[in-house]
């Protein structure tokens, strides 16, 4: 009964992403109470919990998609939202797969993986061609490097998204969801491609409810209600035991379906 | 009535209306791109997130929309000579085509710039990029797309709109109309025949929109 990687505030090691005493604020709505959580590199976490309880507002602030009222957010040695901190370099680190993919239509699939390597990380347009087709083979769309998105089915989209981050080398990848938009026997291709990212060691955060995703490859699941993290365990602990009414509520209506 | 109709009146003043029908052409590509130009900086003022440029250019935009194009015409014709500024006819017909224009035109590149969906624009944030890179590499090649239809649509209003300078005297088309009208008091010779050639103007203007439509693969322009 560990809680890998559970840092206490004031302690000096910092981890990948270290949330600490985070609050934000919508409005009158505090959408996020009090977080404090660690995330060591290379390892695996899975966030869920009910729909509005702030998991998407949660692995947004990293990337500074969202901003926090108070507390202390260390992502990668660097304070976001300080001033200091350049948060369009710190970007350049951190992946985000959306939940509705958020490609580029008007670009090829591999015009989408390359874009920003090409711009914004300034690699020489052969070779971020080159690594955009290795990628694009790796998550099984080696025939799909010239189509357009809507050419290609929701898991394909979600497949070219995950290249599309693996292709800025990122330190971290965040993922919002990036199954529920998706028909039933398209989530395991794109499930797939998340476990084999998973098995390279990247520093994942994930909200989904795929419980088998979870047990596979995360070392911690985070429960998530009204803006406060209520609980957090081994996907085992989680699943077969949780320790609060509120998440076994949860449980037994994602079971359910 | 009919009888009456001079067709070889008008085809004595036929080398009338060709200039005129020139110089409406080229008046209204110059105050055209003029407008593109006033309508793209009043637009980066409108998007700005600050009020010091937002609030003018919004200022603007409502004045010109609210207000009569004749009202914006005599204001600087009459306007300007008294700031000190004597321009001839021409330019000043030009200027006001394209101030009162460019205010249309900054709400259509306005509309096509957030027609991008958020997500994308939240995407290629999270890549890394820059606002500039963002706007270039991801927002305006498509919102350019967008924009096309509706811009040739405005093209179209801009023609007819050119009509007005005929009071200022400029000698456009209208102006030809007016000629035939006053000289011959032949007004239904005059003024059908510019009807007619700003209908050839129309549908140039309208083809044009469907080419464009059609390659750029979306609607053709509702005009
Ligand atoms: N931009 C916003 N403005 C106001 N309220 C928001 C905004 N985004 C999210 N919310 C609210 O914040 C709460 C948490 O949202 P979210 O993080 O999206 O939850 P989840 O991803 O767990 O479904 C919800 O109540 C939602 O309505
Ligand atoms: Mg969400």
């Amino acid at each position: 009964m560990t809680k890998a990687g559970m840092t206490q505030p004031g302690l000096t090691k910092t981890g990948m992403i270290d949330f600490r005493d985070v609050n934000k604020w919508f409005g009158a709505l505090n959408v996020l109470r009090d977080i404090t959580l660690s995330v060591e590199p290379r390892e695996v976490v899975v966030v869920c919990g009910p729909s509005g309880s702030g998991k998407s507002t949660l692995i947004r602030c990293i990337n500074g998609l969202e901003t926090i009222k108070d507390g202390h957010l260390i992502v990668d040695g660097q304070r976001v939202g300080d001033p200091a901190t350049n948060m369009t370099q710190l970007r350049t680190e951190i992946g985000f797969v959306f939940q509705s993919f958020n490609l580029y239509p008007h670009k090829t699939a591999l015009e989408n993986v390359t874009l920003a390597p090409i711009h914004v990380r300034k690699i020489p347009r052969a070779e971020a061609e080159q690594a955009g087709r290795e990628l694009l083979a790796k998550v099984g769309l080696a025939d799909k490097v010239n189509a357009y998105p809507a050419q290609l089915s929701g898991g394909q989209q979600q497949r070219v998204a995950i290249a599309r981050c693996l292709g800025m080398r990122p330190k971290i990848m965040l993922f919002d969801e990036p199954t529920s938009a998706l028909d039933p026997e398209m989530i395991s291709e794109v499930l797939d491609v998340m476990v084999a990212v998973a098995e390279e060691g990247m520093t994942m955060m994930v909200v989904t409810h795929e419980m088998g995703f979870a047990r596979k490859v995360a070392q911690r699941v985070v429960f998530m209600d009204a803006g406060a993290i209520v609980e957090s365990g081994t996907p085992d602990e989680f699943f077969s035991h949780p320790k609060t009414d509120r998440s076994r509520a949860f449980l037994s209506k994602i079971l359910r379906h | 009535m009919l009888e009456n109709f001079s067709f070889r009146t008008i085809v004595e003043y036929l080398p009338l209306f060709g200039q005129g029908l020139v110089t409406t052409v080229w008046l209204s590509a110059i105050s055209f791109v003029g407008a593109l130009l006033v309508g793209i900086a009043l637009c980066a003022m409108n998007l700005q997130r600050g009020w010091l440029f937002r609030a003018p250019a919004k200022a603007y935009i409502d004045a010109v929309r609210a207000t009569p194009l004749l009202a914006q015409l005599y204001f600087l014709y009459f306007g300007l000579p008294r700031l000190g500024f004597v321009l001839p006819e021409l330019v000043v017909g030009i200027l006001a085509l394209s101030l009162n224009s460019g205010a249309y035109i900054a709400e259509i590149i306005r509309a096509g710039i957030l027609s991008i969906p958020r997500g994308q624009v939240e995407a290629s944030v999270a890549s890394g990029m820059t606002y500039t890179q963002r706007m270039r590499l991801v927002v305006l090649p498509q919102a350019f797309k967008v924009t096309i239809p509706p811009l040739l649509g405005q093209a179209i209003v801009l023609v007819k709109d050119s009509a007005l300078l005929s009071l200022i005297s400029v000698a456009e088309l209208t102006r030809a109309g007016q000629l035939l009208a006053s000289d011959r008091f032949m007004p239904a010779e005059g003024f059908l025949t510019i009807a007619a050639f700003y209908l050839l103007l129309y549908y140039g203007l309208k083809a044009l929109a469907g080419l464009s439509g059609r390659w750029l693969g979306t609607a053709g322009a509702r005009t």
